[in-house]
């Protein structure tokens, strides 16, 4: 049976504003590390395992030197994409762990954007653009927030949803956001007038439908449940991870076949199917948003409410605070909270069914990861009570 | 004719599986000689059956708009004096299940919208680089 590993500590770096971070990337990264161990109450030098996710800058072995650990016995990455491996990373700590090949392994993301610059922005564009990029660039479509634009607006014309579905995703994130110390957006409410008045980035994406860029960085433990015994904090449990290949990536997304949609119904499948539960069985819902339109077109391509349900489904404040009717990004997550490519949402779930969260939603039995947008291979885990 | 960003904006590298798209002047897509699927992007390999025998073959040039979005940020220096601008996919006549991306020429960004038809027209560019000419295929509502 799967499902042995536990999480046993969650820790953070400070998050800040592109470019106002103190400390180096590297610096933060094992400050957030080493948080998380404290969390957890294990012996930093006993860490045996490092995986990261998307081209991880701090790589494992400096990681074991700078940390004073005794032996490495686990490291690895997720290929590709971006934020989309955030849940892949829990996996992968989770087969290391469950397979025996170590015992603590930490998970991680850290970066500071204004030391190395911003992700998402086309690098090394010379003159002629190569390969994917060839399709794209001579036409100006350079971003990811372009690309989500084109599917999102692709799928609000195909199934009737109006601005305010994304409208109300990024209120909920705001308002959350207002519950927690640790979100740069804390102490700054949005309103849905300002939200409709804030300038485009690219239709149908207004400035708030789109994450800030932040430094910092997150980590979390992985343990096995006879080692989390004899801790502080009762270990969460990783009930079930799945990465999802979506059949197609880059340009191909635009093709008749995926042009409306991403590639989070199979990520979907197999979690339900990894974990025996269903959709409405979720307490709490942490979903990669680099923009509002991934979160919508994953509510339904996920199996949470049908796409012509969507607008009806975050309406009224259906996803906004403790007591919504489906808890969502309950940190502030990426929009709210502090864009770490995806990780804080980690932390955030391991809090929601630990009981420790800044906006605590009631009786959590599972709690449940998704990483995203689109880009292949997508990913989930799904965390529940012990 | 004057490209939509201006002569000096990027181009596309060349590359076998691009070279038609960008220098025959016409709408080309990739098919497969064994199963007929249209491929786009092109490749080594059939998606479909695996066949390794891949033709171009000649669209008629027409269209439709399947999905638009207008740009309103740059995130380019060279791009700043163009926005706002449209993006679009645009399906291919004669090519199933084919879209590509572009820009149409002939409409302010705000007039664009899914369902138009559309027709292509090339911008000529060169390479300044390998001395190629290009003609990149662009799109104007019928």
């Amino acid at each position: 049976m799967h499902g042995q590993a536990v999480v046993a500590g969650v820790g953070e770096s400070t998050y800040y504003v592109r470019g106002r971070s103190p400390d180096s990337e590297f610096q933060l990264t094992c400050t957030a590390i080493r948080r998380a161990v404290e969390d957890a109450g294990l012996d930093l030098a006993k860490v045996d395992g490092f995986v990261s996710y998307m081209d991880q800058r701090n790589d494992p072995l400096r990681l074991a030197h700078a940390l004073g650990i005794d032996e490495l016995r686990w490291s690895n990455t997720c290929w590709a994409g971006g934020g989309n491996n955030a849940a892949a990373a829990v996996q992968l700590a989770d087969a290391a762990v469950s397979g025996g090949y170590a015992d603590t392994v930490v998970a991680f993301r850290g970066l500071a954007q204004g030391q190395f610059g911003r992700f998402g922005r086309p690098r090394g564009l010379s003159n002629a653009a190569q390969g994917d990029m060839g399709w794209k660039a001579p036409y100006g479509l350079l971003s990811p927030a372009q690309e989500c634009a084109l599917h999102t607006a692709r799928y609000m014309h195909d199934h009737g949803i109006s601005q305010e579905a994304l409208c109300d995703i990024s209120l909920a994130c705001y308002a959350n956001a207002q519950l927690n110390p640790r979100a740069l957006r804390n102490g700054r409410p949005l309103t849905r007038e300002e939200y409709h008045e804030s300038r485009w980035i690219v239709e149908p994406f207004h400035l708030f439908d789109c994450c800030p860029e932040n430094d910092g960085a997150a980590a979390i433990v992985v343990t096995t449940p006879e080692r989390a015994k004899d801790l502080k904090k009762s270990g969460v449990p990783i009930l079930a991870c799945a990465q999802g290949l979506g059949p197609k990536y880059g340009f191909h997304a635009f093709q008749e076949k995926y042009l409306s949609g991403m590639f989070y119904g199979n990520v979907g499948e197999a979690i339900w199917q990894r974990a025996g539960v269903k959709p409405s069985d979720v307490d709490v819902l942490q979903l990669y948003e680099n923009f509002t339109g991934p979160v919508m077109i994953a509510l339904a391509e996920m199996g949470f409410c049908e796409p012509g349900e969507v607008e009806a489904f975050v309406a009224n404040g259906a996803l906004e605070g403790p007591n919504a009717k489906l808890p969502f990004n309950t940190s502030g997550g990426n929009i709210g909270e502090a864009y770490i490519h995806g990780f804080e949402l980690v932390n955030e779930a391991v809090r929601q069914v630990r009981g420790d969260s800044t906006c605590q939603a009631k009786d959590v039995e599972l709690s449940l990861v998704v990483g995203g947008p689109g880009y292949a291979p997508g990913s989930a885990v799904l965390f529940n009570r012990a | 004719m004057a490209r939509h960003f201006g002569d000096d904006w990027l181009i596309p590298a060349l590359d076998p599986f691009n070279e038609s798209w960008f220098t025959a002047g016409k709408i080309t897509v990739q098919s497969c000689d064994d199963c007929g699927v249209f491929q786009h992007p092109p490749e080594d390999v059939c998606g479909s059956c695996q066949g390794t025998a891949l033709s171009f073959v000649e669209c008629s040039g027409e269209g439709t708009v399947e999905s638009v979005a207008v740009v309103h940020h740059p995130v380019h220096p060279g791009l700043s004096d163009h926005c706002p601008y449209a993006i679009v996919v645009v399906s291919l006549d004669g090519a199933p299940g084919a879209n590509a991306i572009g820009n149409i020429l002939n409409r302010d960004p705000g007039d664009i919208s899914i369902g138009q038809r559309v027709r292509a027209v090339f911008e000529p560019a060169k390479d300044a680089k390998t001395g190629a000419d290009l003609l990149i295929p662009q799109w104007e509502v019928v």
